[in-house]
């Protein structure tokens, strides 16, 4: 038997590693120069200001990295969207309703009401969740960012007071994302204890067949052509196992 | 000691013609009290002789000093016809530090001025004691309010005629609440307002009264304006610059004075006022150029937002309100939830 914690298999092209990194660095970047202006009335954010050279170039870099993560938004969809079109990939980041299934099946066996656990394609309902929460967000922060950035501009188009909603959107919007990240994503990138203390397979682009097992059965039996095992989670209708087994 | 001493001597001594200065000024005034008598100077300028018993006797000194506490180095035989000054300038200049010697704490304070730097970069005519004070028939100058924003007026008549005119100017006479010119610029340490330091404060200074529940509510004004001043974009910004000096081509962030005016202030309802709806569109470009008719819209006119002021504002507020913990607090359960059952499955 082959050691199943030391064969890898490919999970992230380059292109997909990069763009995580890209957008790991600007969004703590925008989390140091963003947080200390809604927190403008505490201490530490007086010295992260200052660490930043003053208000004026925090803001600056703040406006940079929001450009960065604008373009990268785009980016990512143009070749998400180019890529699919030619079919080289599925739509595996789209929910569909047996996410929705997988999510009331996880929470009823975290309540121990089943001993089933849900089997999971390439995304699992957590992941796709997270995603398409960085994507809306990201829409929410990069517009009103821009309607921030040039508000006499936005306010010879619209309202005026859709300046100071923009506000409190970017401002509300973006402790949102700090929170989700600094909970939700640390929590299952770092302190789960099927990964602890580092999953690193966004950064290698490797993960072990041993976790694709546990993680993503749906996809592993697809890219080795066979039927998923039924570990006693139920199987999509279009599962490449359902017509076999 | 020296005061009880002092009444007693008075007390004891003193003429009833006199009650108040003591005796031994008679001496001085033995010569010092002819009207008309002069000493002329190099300059060309008479250098007036005369005390004013009837004001000295009045003045808060008048019945704690003599002569020569101030005049410390005049001696019975002084008068010899020389004098080392030259204008009359020079004689009040060289009195500066007679001061000093009571009055310490404001004396030192006064080295931190504006008007003692000024006079020690050479201008003369910069503002000692005296010149506020008066020398002789000094009173409190505080008595009534009004008579130090004419103190100051008499030398900066261009802000004084201007502040005249403004709400706080016009309230003063008869008002003891609104601000005099001390109130902001102080007065013996006076700021200088130039180099922009001063600008930076206004938050923090206007805010003083301003920002007070109990002074503002007498004439119906709102103290949330410090609040949502600070919690705006330029309150904000503002507070990161706090101790920046606002000078000529440093754009720093919007304070009070920006857009209310300085000596010129005037309520929001007056036509005058740089802030009256009609004039906003103007004073938003002096930095926002280009700044359209919707433009002021976007400054709540220090309201909080609510359904009837700002809708949409408030309308997001509530979303995130109520969004934020039902975000975060549903992961955290699921965090929970997933923590708990590995550990019972272990």
């Amino acid at each position: 038997m082959t050691d199943l914690a030391k064969t890898y298999v490919v999970r992230f092209t380059l292109q997909q590693r990069i763009e995580h990194f890209v957008t790991m660095a600007v969004f703590a970047l925008l989390c140091l120069t963003g947080l200390p202006q809604k927190f403008y009335q505490a201490t530490w954010a007086h010295s992260l200001i200052e660490l930043f050279g003053g208000i004026d170039r925090t803001r600056w870099i703040h406006r940079f990295c929001g450009v960065v993560l604008a373009v990268s938004t785009v980016v990512h969809f143009a070749n998400a969207s180019l890529t699919m079109l030619s079919k080289k990939i599925g739509f595996t980041m789209v929910p569909d309703r047996r996410d929705f299934e997988d999510a009331v099946l996880q929470l009823k066996f975290y309540l121990g009401m089943t001993d089933k656990h849900p089997h999971y394609d390439r995304y699992d309902y957590k992941q796709k969740f997270e995603y398409w929460g960085l994507v809306f967000g990201n829409v929410i922060m990069v517009v009103t960012g821009f309607i921030l950035f040039f508000p006499v501009q936005f306010a010879s188009l619209v309202p005026g007071q859709i300046i100071p909603a923009a506000k409190v959107a970017h401002s509300n919007e973006g402790l949102m994302a700090f929170f989700v990240i600094t909970i939700w994503h640390i929590f299952n990138a770092h302190l789960n204890p099927d990964v602890f203390p580092f999953d690193g397979s966004m950064f290698t682009g490797k993960i072990s067949r041993e976790r694709m097992v546990h993680e993503h059965p749906l996809e592993l039996a697809r890219m080795e052509g066979r039927p998923a095992e039924d570990h006693g989670g139920h199987l999509p209708p279009n599962a490449p196992g359902r017509e076999v087994g | 000691m020296r005061k009880y001493a002092l009444s007693l001597f008075v007390l004891l001594a003193a003429p009833p013609a006199l009650a108040g200065i003591p005796a031994e000024q008679e001496d001085c005034l033995g010569c010092h009290s002819d009207p008309t008598q002069t000493f002329d100077l190099p300059s060309g300028e008479k250098l007036p002789l005369f005390v004013d018993q009837e004001k000295f006797a009045k003045s808060v000194h008048g019945e704690a000093l003599r002569c020569t506490d101030c005049h410390t180095d005049k001696t019975s035989d002084h008068a010899t016809g020389k004098l080392e000054f030259r204008t009359r300038r020079e004689v009040t200049i060289k009195y500066y530090e007679q001061c000093k010697g009571c009055h310490f704490a404001n004396y030192t304070k006064t080295l931190d001025g504006v008007h003692y730097a000024v006079m020690s970069k050479g201008n003369k005519a910069a503002a000692l004691c005296v010149d506020c004070h008066g020398a002789h028939d000094i009173s409190h100058p505080g008595q009534p309010r009004t008579r130090i924003s004419q103190s100051c007026g008499r030398c900066h008549q261009k802000e004084a005629a201007i502040y005249a005119q403004s709400v706080h100017g016009r309230a003063s006479e008869t008002n003891p609440d609104v601000p005099v010119c001390t109130d902001c610029h102080r007065a013996h340490d006076t700021t200088d307002p130039r180099d922009g330091a001063l600008a930076m404060r206004t938050p923090e200074l206007c805010g003083r009264c301003h920002g007070d529940e109990k002074l503002m509510k007498r004439y119906n004004l709102s103290t949330s304006v410090v609040s949502t001043y600070l919690s705006d974009f330029h309150g904000m910004s503002a507070s990161f610059q706090r101790g920046q000096k606002k000078a000529d081509g440093k754009r720093l962030a919007a304070v009070c004075t920006d857009c209310h005016g300085v000596h010129d202030i005037q309520k929001a309802d007056d036509p005058q006022s740089k802030v009256m709806s009609a004039n906003l569109q103007r004073t938003c470009a002096k930095c926002h150029q280009g700044a359209s008719a919707s433009f002021p819209r976007a400054w709540l006119s220090h309201y909080e937002p609510s359904m009837e002021k700002a809708p949409l504002v408030w309308l997001v507020q509530l979303f995130y309100r109520f969004m934020i913990p039902f975000m975060v607090g549903g992961l955290l359960l699921q965090i929970a939830l997933h923590l708990w059952r590995v550990v019972v499955n272990r």
